[in-house]
């Protein structure tokens, strides 16, 4: 199967051009996805910033209610699946899920592991170390950030409250948002990736193909079919032209073909000659 | 030819054919056995390595930071690019030996970098392509080197046989 011509010309360009090509695409979509990966993060984490700064106000002066609504509002935007916020001990204060509030977050789950794996929780980590995706109880993927919120001069010095100075985390703001337009995007970016790997494979393989077809296989083929002609002893001047080589080789064919036939009309005739001596002899 | 040197008998002349047939033979089969080997480890990586234990936290100490992901994936790049052009260069000097040994040991340096950096499950299919396509180059090359000089010498064998 892979011994003629055309396969062992075409399989070597084929494998290597399409090979590296996929590599290149894979690596490519990975590169693109981490970097969407990245800037949705730090999206969300600007976001979660926002809300800290935005609720800061309704903390400080221990308004819960505002701060209840605030929490619910910016949860019933579309794409926000959860956001809440626990205490230190990691109970659920504020959520806009009414649910879950004053139940315990479980330090073991994703995102919440990545602080709590020690002894002491870290108390500062980068945005991507905060973030984790998973699939909600809805069924929808969630890319969610928790934010600590920090102790800091106004909150420990301050008349109305409790927190001591040494205290560096008060709580964590959690917010979850929607994966749905970035899997698709992604999706999207798969589907262009394929195709165009497909077409680099047809037009590698056809591309090879067709100028082999055209500058090697026909004209060995009708090399072939003028040398069996010569064989025969049909000894026309009508071989293959077009490419250099091929011309040459036909040349140098009919030119054997014209001399064993030369060689053979000399030798008939010497034959002839040695009857004839024969017989006068005789 | 040295005078010392004696003409090899038809019996000497067929046993050394059959041998080099044979080495041939073995030689094709060597380069699917370490594409196999590949294809096992591939199957590891492919589970993220988890029948390993994890890297403790004085390994990585030890280690250091892993580069990026980027990084790892530009030298993948490379890495394919030149081995590409290396085997595609070797088809010219038709050695039938197989030299995808070494590749099985770069490419699994890939999934170990990759795997310390965390990233192995986004980059799996980078490095098993890239390890599918070299393999499967090199042991085209080498099927077909050896496919052809195990033709010529069984013709040898049976022009010797007459």
């Amino acid at each position: 199967m892979f011994n003629n011509f055309v396969s062992k010309a075409i399989v070597p360009v084929a494998l290597s051009i399409t090979g590296f090509v996929v590599i290149c695409s894979i690596v490519l979509c990975s590169s693109i996805k981490e970097d969407l990966l990245k800037t949705t993060v730090q999206q969300e984490t600007n976001l979660a910033a926002t809300v800290i700064s935005a609720t800061r106000y309704t903390m400080m002066t221990d308004d819960r209610k505002s701060l209840n609504y605030i929490i619910n509002s910016i949860g019933d935007q579309k794409g926000v699946e959860h956001l809440r916020i626990f205490n230190k001990e990691g109970v659920i204060m504020f959520s806009s899920t009414p649910e879950e509030l004053n139940q315990v977050v479980n330090k073991t789950t994703a995102g919440c592991i990545e602080c709590h794996s020690g002894s002491e929780p870290s108390v500062r980590l980068g945005s991507m170390e905060l973030a984790r995706r998973f699939v909600n109880a809805d069924n929808h993927n969630v890319l969610a950030i928790t934010a600590p919120i920090y102790n800091d001069a106004l909150c420990s010095a301050g008349d109305c409250h409790f927190h001591p100075a040494e205290k560096k985390v008060l709580g964590t703001l959690d917010i979850g948002l929607s994966t749905a337009s970035l899997d698709s995007n992604l999706q999207a970016l798969h589907w262009k990736m394929v195709s165009f790997c497909v077409m680099i494979l047809i037009l590698s393989v056809g591309g090879v193909s067709a100028l082999l077809k055209r500058n090697l296989l026909t004209p060995i083929n009708q090399l072939m079919d003028y040398v069996k002609k010569l064989s025969g002893g049909e000894m026309d001047n009508d071989f293959p032209k077009g490419i250099s080589e091929i011309e040459t080789l036909s040349q140098i064919y009919l030119d054997m073909a014209r001399e064993k036939q030369l060689t053979e009309t000399r030798l008939i005739k010497i034959q002839k000659t040695d009857n004839i001596n024969k017989g006068e002899d005789e | 030819m040295a005078p010392s040197e004696e003409i090899p008998s038809s019996e000497q002349r067929h046993q050394k054919i059959k041998d080099r047939i044979l080495s041939l033979k073995k030689q094709i089969r060597f380069s699917k056995w370490w594409t196999a080997l590949f294809f096992l480890i591939s199957l590891g990586a492919a589970v993220n390595f988890r029948f390993l234990p994890p890297i403790s936290e004085n390994v990585r100490q030890f280690l250091g930071i892993s580069p990026s992901s980027t990084l790892i994936s530009v030298a993948l790049i490379i890495y394919a690019f030149s081995a590409l052009i290396l085997i595609l260069g070797r088809m010219n000097t038709a050695s039938v030996h197989f030299h995808g040994w070494s590749h099985i040991g770069y490419l699994s340096a890939f999934y170990l970098f990759y795997y310390y950096s965390g990233t192995l499950r986004d980059n799996f299919w980078a490095v098993f392509i890239a390890g599918l396509t070299i393999l499967s180059l090199e042991n085209y090359r080498v099927w077909s080197v050896c496919s052809e000089t195990i033709k010529k010498e069984e013709k040898t064998l049976a022009f010797l046989d007459k």
